[in-house]
């Protein structure tokens, strides 16, 4: 995946962030690769559920959030960053490139 | 995102079906999560999708006042999400008995529909959960007075924030709000309760997972000197929270329990 590939799922990941934060404008707030989803964007689990949903509606059943965060530890979960989530979703697409 | 009416209420529920295919088919995992601020996340971000690669279908849903599901203003009785979970299993076309599977409060769910709906249930998996006995009710009413005492006392809050990050804090003033702004503080212990007679009717298997230090702590096997057929597994060195601090070690004894309960579904994993 080339960096531009890579840019484009950090803005699909910031537009879809925006929708569940319910933003009229993505822009409203700052999600930045270093954002914590819990502290500085106010994300509750019941959230990741939903991103979970819309991840894998954009992408496919191939990007499974649930599954790789029933791999993490609670402490993990809560210091998860916007860009750990967008490495996430390249990955599973590198995977499926290779495949 | 799936919603449904139930009881009139907008609920919001989540399949994730098997991903293995298993002899015997998919058994069915019903999860029910706990009060305060949980929701079905604790279950769907921890055990579904490693229930779901092993061959089952598990169906979570957030329980009436919770999540994103509708929050009335009353009508928060044990009674209410009994006949809540029977109506979204009939309105979902579940039949079939179901593995019940209930963290802290969502266990007492499930013993409850366990004793009202023998037909229906195949096993009962309650964590860091208890019966709804006359002892549960004059502790839950003690415990969720405490709870919404606490939740609005700032120096409480910036005391969580201290211990458990500032992610906790805002939760449990949120979940402190949100309980206010109902009548569960109230409502909730007031069952209906369970008469011996009714526990007795619990004859399915049960599995009680609690902390070594969690609600439970005074007598690990309180659970089990109530029901017929029930074991118990103590997760060492752990609080209430068991669930979403330990939910490793509670996938490990679920799969091994719906192994031992679904034969069919064992003997294809061999």
């Amino acid at each position: 995946m080339t960096p531009a590939q890579k840019t484009a799922v950090l803005e699909e990941v910031r537009g879809i962030l925006a929708e569940v934060l319910e933003l009229s404008d993505v822009d409203d707030i700052e999600i930045e690769p270093d954002s914590l989803l819990t502290d500085d964007l106010g994300l509750e689990s019941i959230d990741l559920v939903s991103i979970g949903a819309m991840l894998t509606e954009r992408y496919g059943e191939k990007v499974n959030l649930a599954a790789f965060l029933a791999e993490k530890d609670l402490d993990e979960v809560i210091r998860l960053t916007v860009g750990e989530l967008v490495d996430f979703v390249v990955s599973k697409l590198a995977d499926t490139t290779v495949a | 995102m799936g919603m449904i009416s139930v009881n009139g209420l907008r609920t919001h529920y989540q399949w994730m079906r098997a991903k293995t295919s298993r002899p015997g088919g998919a058994p069915t995992v019903v999860c029910v999560h706990g009060i305060g601020y949980d929701s079905l996340a604790s279950f769907y971000l921890t055990l579904a999708s490693p229930l779901s690669e092993a061959g089952a279908d598990v169906l979570t849903y957030d329980l009436r006042g919770h999540g994103r599901s509708e929050r009335p203003a009353t009508g928060y009785t044990l009674g209410h999400f009994l006949n809540d979970l029977e109506v979204l299993l009939d309105q979902l076309d579940v039949t079939g008995p179901v593995h019940l599977v209930g963290n802290s409060f969502g266990g007492t769910v499930a013993f409850s529909f366990a004793a009202n709906h023998p037909d229906r249930v195949a096993s009962v998996i309650g964590i860091e959960s208890e019966p709804a006995t006359t002892v549960w009710s004059e502790k839950m009413a003690v415990a969720m007075a405490n709870t919404v005492k606490v939740m609005g006392d700032q120096d409480y809050l910036d005391w969580v924030a201290e211990h458990f990050g500032k992610h906790h804090a805002r939760l449990t003033k949120a979940a402190g709000e949100g309980i206010g702004r109902t009548s569960i503080v109230a409502e909730l212990s007031q069952g209906p309760l369970l008469t011996e007679n009714d526990l007795a009717r619990i004859t399915c298997p049960v599995l009680s997972i609690v902390g070594s230090e969690g609600y439970q702590r005074d007598d690990l096997d309180a659970v089990s000197s109530l029901l017929a057929d029930c074991r118990t597994e103590v997760i060492d060195g752990q609080d209430h929270s068991v669930l979403v601090q330990r939910h490793h070690a509670v996938r490990k004894l679920l799969l091994a329990w719906i192994d031992e309960h679904e034969p069919a579904w064992a003997d294809g994993a061999a």
